[in-house]
C-alpha cells in the first residue's frame, strides 16, 4: 500500500462531513450528535477523516509539505473508526480509516512522527512492551489464581493448551486494572473452561501497526503466531479489545504471508456469553446496579471478522465503482455488540441503560491510535466527554470491555471528581467483573 | 498573497491562536470542494486557497474579524459546514479569509412558541432531534440533515421534501442576526426592536428581501451569526425509536402516519396525481427520492441497500432477477410520500382520499416498496434525510442538471429532453448509465404545491479525467437542450458560472432580460459593503457593466 492507493478515495471524497457525526438516523439530541473526537477537539476540517484525505491529496499534488501541523493531522486521531462507519452509510467506494493509517505509515517512513513515538517504539524493541517494563512483572496478575501455564516451548514441551488466555500488556502490568483481568480469568475458570496463560506472553504489537511501524508489528505478530502454532493453541481469548482486534483483523495477513494459521480469536465477553448460553455459568447472586455499556472501538465497530481480499476496482454501468472480487465491507454492521450486552443482561439485578451513542456509533474513550501516549490532553478531553455522556443516562456505573477504555475512564472520573463534576461518582467496571460478582 | 504577519496577529488576538491557521495543508482542506473539478483550471479539485482560516466563537468575534478584513482589504467567505464549491473562496487573485463557523453551535428551543434559535454550526439533524422530543418537527432541506440550519435559512435556498407542507426556510426564517460586510450588527425583524425572535419583518428593521430573497446570497454579503426558525407540529412519537443497523436503519411508522411509494403509468398521469395531491391537501413529506439511482436501476439498488449483507456489486444480478425487472417497470415513474394525521381517524381519511385519487388518475401504490420493511426505511429516510450523501453513491461525483421549478405540467415538459440528454451523454460510458430518467426532486418546493422541480442525477468519476470532462460537457449540453425547448437553463448553469471570470459573468448579467435587479443589488452592496469584502455570490453588476439606459 502507498499514499497513492488512496488518491481515488481523496478525489472521490465530497467533503460532505458525514464523517464528523454519528450516522444521522441515530442522532437523538444536539449534544450527542458528534462522532469524531479529533475534529471536535482540533476543530479545523483537516482533523476529520475527509480532511485527512484532502491533506494527503494536497501532499501528493505537491501543494503543501509535511510540517508539524501535518504530523498532528495524521496522528492526532484515535483511529476510532466512527468516520468509516458514517462515511459508509452512503458510500461503497471509500475507505477513510484505512487511508488515515496509510497516511501515518507514510509519514513514519519519513521519520515524521509525534515526539512520544521514538521512546514508545524503543520500549517495544528493548523490553517487549510499550511501557518499557520488565517482562517478569507481567505475571503478577496471575498470582494466587492457580492458572495453568503454557510451558516454554509449547506443545513440544508437552503442555498442549487449546485455549490460551492472553491478558494483554496493560492488564498485565497496570496494578489498577488487576482486579478486572483477574475477574475475567475467574469467570472462565468458574465456567469450566480449560485454558492456560502464557508466562512469556508477548505484546500483540497492534499499536505498532497504528503508529506506522509496520515491520515491528509484523515481527511481533509472526513470533506470536509461531509460538501459538508450536503450542497447538486453537483458541485465543483475551479481555483486551485492542489485542482482540489485532489478532482478528491484523494477524491474518501476517499469517498468510508466513504460511501460518490464526487460531480462533474470542473476546472474554464472547467466551463468557458462550458459557452462559451453554449453562456452564449460572449467575445467581444479585448485583443491584444500573449500568451503561461503552462499546470499545476495537470490539464494536472494528471487531468485524476479517475477510481476505486481493482484488481490483472495476466499473459497471460505465462508471459505477465495484470491486472484483467483491471487496469486504467493513462498516461496523458486524461488530461485537451483543455478547457483552447479553452477559450484562444475564446478571440478576443489573439494569442496562444505553447511551445515545452506542454500538457502531459509540464515542471513543480517547485512548486509541496512541493518542493516550502522544496527546495526553486530547486523550483526557475525549474520555471526559464520554464519562459525562455516561453520567447523563442516570446509570451508576460505566462498564466496558477493554483495558484502554477502563483505564481512561477511571482517570476521567477521577478528574471529574476533582472538579466536583457530576460524573465524578461514576463507578467503572469491566463486564466480567460484574459477572464474577454474580457467581 | 500570503496574509501579513500584522493582520494574522490581529486575527489571533481576536479568536485565540488555536482558532486561526494559515498553514497551507490546513487551508487546502477548505479549498477542496465538491464540484471544484468541474470549474477549475486543469480539473483541480481545489477552489482558490484562502489566506487564512478563522473560527470565530461569538457574534462579537465575527464583527471584529469583519472589521479587520475591511482594514486589511481581505475578502471574507463564511461557511457553516461547507459543502459546495460556492462555500469556498472564489478568486485566485484576491485575498480571502475563510470563516469556519463551527465554534458557534448553540441551540435554544422556545417550546411554547414553536421556535428554535440556532447558531451556524447547528445542523438539521440536531434541530430535528431536539424538536421531535418536544412534539415539534422541522423542514429539513433537500441537501439533508448534515447541513447547517442558519446557512439554509439565511444564506442559501432552504427547500426540501418537507417544504410542501412545512414551508421552506425562506418562509420559516424569523429573526436573523447579520454582520454586514462593513462590520455592523443588524438584528432583523422583531429582534431589532428588542421584542424577541418571533418575526422576520417587524416590528423592527426588515432586511429579509434585501439579504435573503428566494435563493440567498451564498456568503457574498456578510455573515449570519444566529437566526430563529419556525417549527412545525409533530403528531408522531417523541422518542425516535430507530431500529436496525448501518446503512439502512428503519423507523417504525406511527399509527397516525403512512410512508408510501406511488407510481404512475405515464408523465401525464403523474402530473394529474400531483395536482390531486395538492388539491386534497395530502402529504407531509413529498419527494421523488428513490429514483436518484436511475429508473433502470433504482428498485434493485434500494433492495440492495436495505440488505446489510449486500454490496454495490450485487446490483447487476438483482437487476436481472425477473421479479425485480417487473418491479422496475412497475415503479418507473414513481415517488415517495409520507402522510401525517393528527389522529387515527384523520390518517384513515387521508388514506381513503389517497386511494380515491389513485383510482381517479390510474396510478397505484407500489406494494413491494409499501410493505412494512420498506415503509419503515422510507419513513426514516424522509423524516431525517440522513442519507443525502447517497447522491454520490455510484462513483463519488454527481451533478444535478435541470431542476427548473414550476407546475407539474411545466416540469413534465422537460423530462423527455432531460432523459434523452442523459442517454446521449452517457452512451460512451463516461457517465454512469443508470438508464431511463434519473430525476429526483420535491413534490413541491413551495408550501401547498405547485413548485415541483426535478433534477437529473448525472454521475461522473472525479478520479477520472475523461469522465469529469464528460460531466462538464453534459452541463453545457443541458443548457443547450433546455434553451432548445424554450426552458431556462437549470442548476448546471449556476455550477458552471463559478468557474467564469467576473467580467464574463457581469456581461452575462448585464445582458439579462431584467438587468435592473442586478443594478439595484449593486446599490445595496455599495451601501453595506463599501470595501468590497464580499464576492459576486451576492449577484450585482458594477456600474461600468450597466447596459445603456
Ligand atoms: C448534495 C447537495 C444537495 C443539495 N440540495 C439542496 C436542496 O435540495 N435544497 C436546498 O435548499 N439546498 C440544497 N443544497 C444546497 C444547500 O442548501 C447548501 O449547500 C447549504 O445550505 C448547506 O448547508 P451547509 O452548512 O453545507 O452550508 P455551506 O456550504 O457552509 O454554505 C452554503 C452557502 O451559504 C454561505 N454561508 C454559510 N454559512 C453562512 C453564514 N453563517 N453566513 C453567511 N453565509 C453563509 C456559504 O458561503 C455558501 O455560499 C444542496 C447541497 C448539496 C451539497
Ligand atoms: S471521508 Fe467520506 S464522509 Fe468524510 S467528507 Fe469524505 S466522503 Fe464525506
Ligand atoms: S478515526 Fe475517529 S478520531 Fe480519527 S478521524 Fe475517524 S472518527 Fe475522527
Amino acid at each position: 500500500m502507498a499514499l497513492e492507493d488512496f488518491k481515488a478515495d481523496a478525489l472521490r471524497c465530497t467533503r460532505c462531513s458525514y464523517c464528523k457525526w454519528i450516522p444521522f438516523d441515530l442522532v437523538k439530541s444536539h449534544d450527542y450528535a458528534k462522532g469524531c473526537p479529533s475534529v471536535d477537539y482540533n476543530k479545523f476540517h483537516s482533523y476529520s477523516a475527509g480532511g485527512r484525505l484532502i491533506t494527503m491529496l494536497s501532499l501528493m499534488q505537491g501543494r503543501s509539505e509535511v510540517d508539524d501541523d501535518v504530523v498532528d493531522i495524521a496522528f492526532k486521531c484515535q483511529l476510532c473508526g466512527n468516520c468509516d462507519v458514517a462515511c459508509k452509510v452512503c458510500r461503497y467506494d471509500m475507505e477513510p480509516l484505512a487511508g488515515i493509517k496509510e497516511f501515518r505509515r507514510t509519514l513514519n517512513e519519513q521519520g515524521k512522527v509525534p515526539a512520544a513515538f521514538p521512546k514508545l517504539i524503543g520500549n517495544l524493541r528493548s523490553a517487549g512492551n510499550f511501557a518499557g517494563l520488565p517482562q517478569a512483572a507481567r505475571r503478577g496478575w496471575t498470582e494466587g489464581l492457580g492458572l495453568k501455564e503454557l510451558a516454554p516451548g509449547g506443545a513440544a514441551a508437552g503442555a498442549a493448551a487449546p485455549v490460551l488466555f492472553h491478558a494483554g500488556c496493560r492488564y498485565s502490568f497496570d496494578p489498577t486494572l488487576r482486579s478486572k483481568v483477574q475477574a475475567a480469568a475467574k469467570v472462565l475458570t468458574a465456567g469450566g473452561l480449560d485454558f492456560a496463560v502464557d508466562p512469556a506472553e508477548a505484546c500483540c504489537t497492534g499499536k505498532a501497526y497504528d503508529m506506522g511501524y509496520r515491520d515491528d508489528f509484523a515481527a511481533g505478530a509472526k513470533a506470536n503466531l509461531e509460538k501459538w502454532a508450536a503450542a497447538g493453541v486453537k483458541t485465543v481469548v483475551t479481555p483486551c479489545a485492542t489485542c482482540f482486534w489485532t489478532f482478528k483483523r491484523l494477524y491474518p495477513e501476517v499469517a498468510a504471508a508466513a504460511g501460518l494459521e490464526v487460531p480462533e480469536i474470542l473476546h472474554t465477553t464472547q467466551m463468557a456469553d458462550r458459557l452462559l448460553k451453554a449453562g456452564a455459568l449460572r449467575p445467581a447472586r444479585r448485583v443491584s446496579l444500573s449500568v451503561t455499556y461503552h462499546d470499545p472501538c476495537h470490539l464494536g465497530r472494528q471487531g468485524e471478522d476479517y475477510e481476505a481480499w486481493d482484488g481490483k476496482e472495476v466499473k459497471i454501468y460505465g462508471q459505477a465503482v465495484v470491486y472484483d472480487p467483491p471487496r469486504p465491507r467493513y462498516n461496523g454492521a458486524g461488530g461485537v455488540y451483543d455478547a457483552p450486552r447479553d452477559v450484562l443482561k444475564a446478571i440478576p439485578g443489573i439494569e442496562l441503560i444505553e447511551m445515545e451513542r452506542s454500538r457502531e456509533a459509540a464515542w471513543c474513550c480517547g485512548a486509541g491510535g496512541n493518542v493516550r501516549e502522544a496527546y495526553p490532553e486530547f486523550n483526557a478531553w475525549t474520555a471526559g466527554v464520554r464519562v459525562e455522556e455516561a453520567k447523563s443516562t442516570g446509570a451508576e456505573a460505566l462498564v466496558s470491555a477493554c483495558s484502554g477504555c477502563e483505564k481512561n475512564f477511571a482517570e476521567a472520573v477521577a478528574a471529574a471528581a476533582a472538579e466536583g463534576a457530576p460524573a465524578g461518582d461514576l463507578k467503572i467496571y469491566d463486564v466480567l467483573e460484574l459477572l464474577e460478582q454474580s457467581l | 498573497m500570503p496574509i501579513s504577519d500584522e493582520a494574522y496577529a490581529a486575527l489571533e488576538a481576536i479568536v485565540g491562536k488555536e482558532n486561526v491557521s494559515r498553514n497551507p495543508a490546513v487551508m487546502d482542506s477548505y479549498a477542496f470542494q465538491w464540484l471544484a473539478e468541474l470549474v477549475r483550471p486543469e480539473l483541480s479539485h481545489f477552489m482558490p486557497r484562502p489566506v487564512a482560516v478563522v473560527m470565530p466563537g461569538s457574534t462579537e468575534e465575527v464583527q471584529a474579524i469583519v472589521k479587520l478584513a475591511n482594514k486589511y482589504k481581505i475578502k471574507v467567505k463564511p461557511h457553516s459546514t461547507g459543502w459546495y464549491h460556492w462555500a469556498a473562496p472564489m478568486y485566485d487573485d484576491k485575498d480571502t479569509m475563510q470563516l469556519d463557523m463551527r465554534r458557534m453551535n448553540k441551540i435554544e428551543i422556545d417550546e411554547k412558541n414553536g421556535i428554535a434559535i440556532v447558531e451556524p454550526y447547528v445542523i438539521h439533524a440536531q434541530l430535528h432531534a431536539e424538536a421531535i422530543k418536544r412534539g415539534w418537527t422541522c423542514n429539513i432541506i433537500g441537501a439533508g440533515c448534515s447541513c447547517s440550519v442558519v446557512a439554509a435559512a439565511c444564506a442559501y435556498m432552504g427547500m426540501g421534501p418537507g417544504a410542501y407542507y412545512m414551508g421552506g426556510h425562506a418562509e420559516n426564517v424569523l429573526g436573523m442576526e447579520w454582520i454586514t460586510p462593513a462590520g455592523e450588527i443588524v438584528r432583523s425583524g422583531s429582534l431589532g426592536s428588542g421584542d424577541g425572535w418571533f418575526n422576520s419583518e417587524g416590528p423592527g428593521p426588515s432586511v429579509r428581501g434585501v439579504i435573503r430573497g428566494a435563493l440567498g446570497q451564498r456568503g457574498g454579503l456578510g455573515v449570519f451569526t444566529r437566526c430563529a426558525i419556525k417549527l412545525v407540529h409533530w403528531s408522531g412519537r417523541t422518542d425516535w425509536p430507530v431500529t436496525g443497523t448501518i446503512p439502512a436503519y428503519r423507523l417504525p411508522v406511527d399509527e397516525t402516519q403512512r410512508a408510501y411509494t406511488l407510481a404512475a403509468p405515464d408523465w401525464d398521469r403523474w402530473a394529474d396525481l400531483y395536482y390531486k395531491i395538492y388539491d386534497n391537501e395530502l402529504g407531509f413529506i413529498f419527494h421523488r427520492q428513490f429514483n436518484l439511482a436511475g429508473a433502470d436501476l433504482a428498485p434493485a439498488f434500494w433492495l440492495m441497500y436495505t440488505d446489510p449483507t449486500k454490496k454495490l456489486s450485487d446490483v447487476p444480478a438483482m437487476v436481472a432477477d425477473p421479479e425485480i425487472a417487473e418491479l422496475t417497470e412497475e415503479m418507473r415513474i414513481s415517488f415517495q410520500i409520507v402522510l401525517s394525521g393528527r389522529s387515527v381517524a384523520d390518517i384513515e381519511l387521508q388514506d381513503q382520499i389517497l386511494d380515491d385519487v389513485l383510482a381517479e388518475t390510474g396510478c397505484w401504490k407500489v406494494e413491494r416498496f409499501c410493505d412494512k420493511d420498506m415503509a419503515e426505511f422510507t419513513n426514516v429516510y424522509l423524516q431525517r434525510l440522513g442519507h443525502k450523501h447517497i447522491n454520490f453513491v455510484w462513483v463519488g461525483g454527481y451533478i444535478g442538471s435541470w431542476m427548473q421549478i414550476g407546475t407539474p405540467d411545466w416540469v413534465k415538459g422537460y423530462i423527455p429532453t432531460a432523459q434523452a440528454g442523459l442517454a446521449r451523454d452517457a452512451k460512451d460510458g463516461l457517465l454512469v448509465q443508470c438508464g431511463g430518467d434519473a430525476m429526483m426532486g420535491p413534490g413541491s418546493s413551495y408550501p401547498g404545491g405547485g413548485g415541483v422541480g426535478l433534477e437529473q442525477f448525472v454521475s461522473y468519476d472525479p478520479n477520472d479525467e475523461a469522465s469529469t470532462r464528460a460531466g462538464i460537457k453534459h452541463m453545457e449540453d443541458a443548457i443547450t437542450d433546455a434553451l432548445s425547448i424554450g426552458y431556462p437553463p437549470g442548476k448546471e448553469a449556476m455550477y458552471l458560472e463559478m468557474g467564469h471570470s467576473d467580467d464574463r459573468t457581469f456581461k452575462k448579467w448585464a445582458a439579462a432580460k431584467q438587468p435592473f435587479t442586478f443594478i439595484f443589488q449593486r446599490k445595496i452592496k455599495e451601501h453595506y459593503d463599501p470595501n468590497d469584502i464580499g464576492d459576486r455570490m451576492y449577484n450585482y453588476i458594477p456600474e461600468e457593466y450597466e447596459p445603456a439606459k
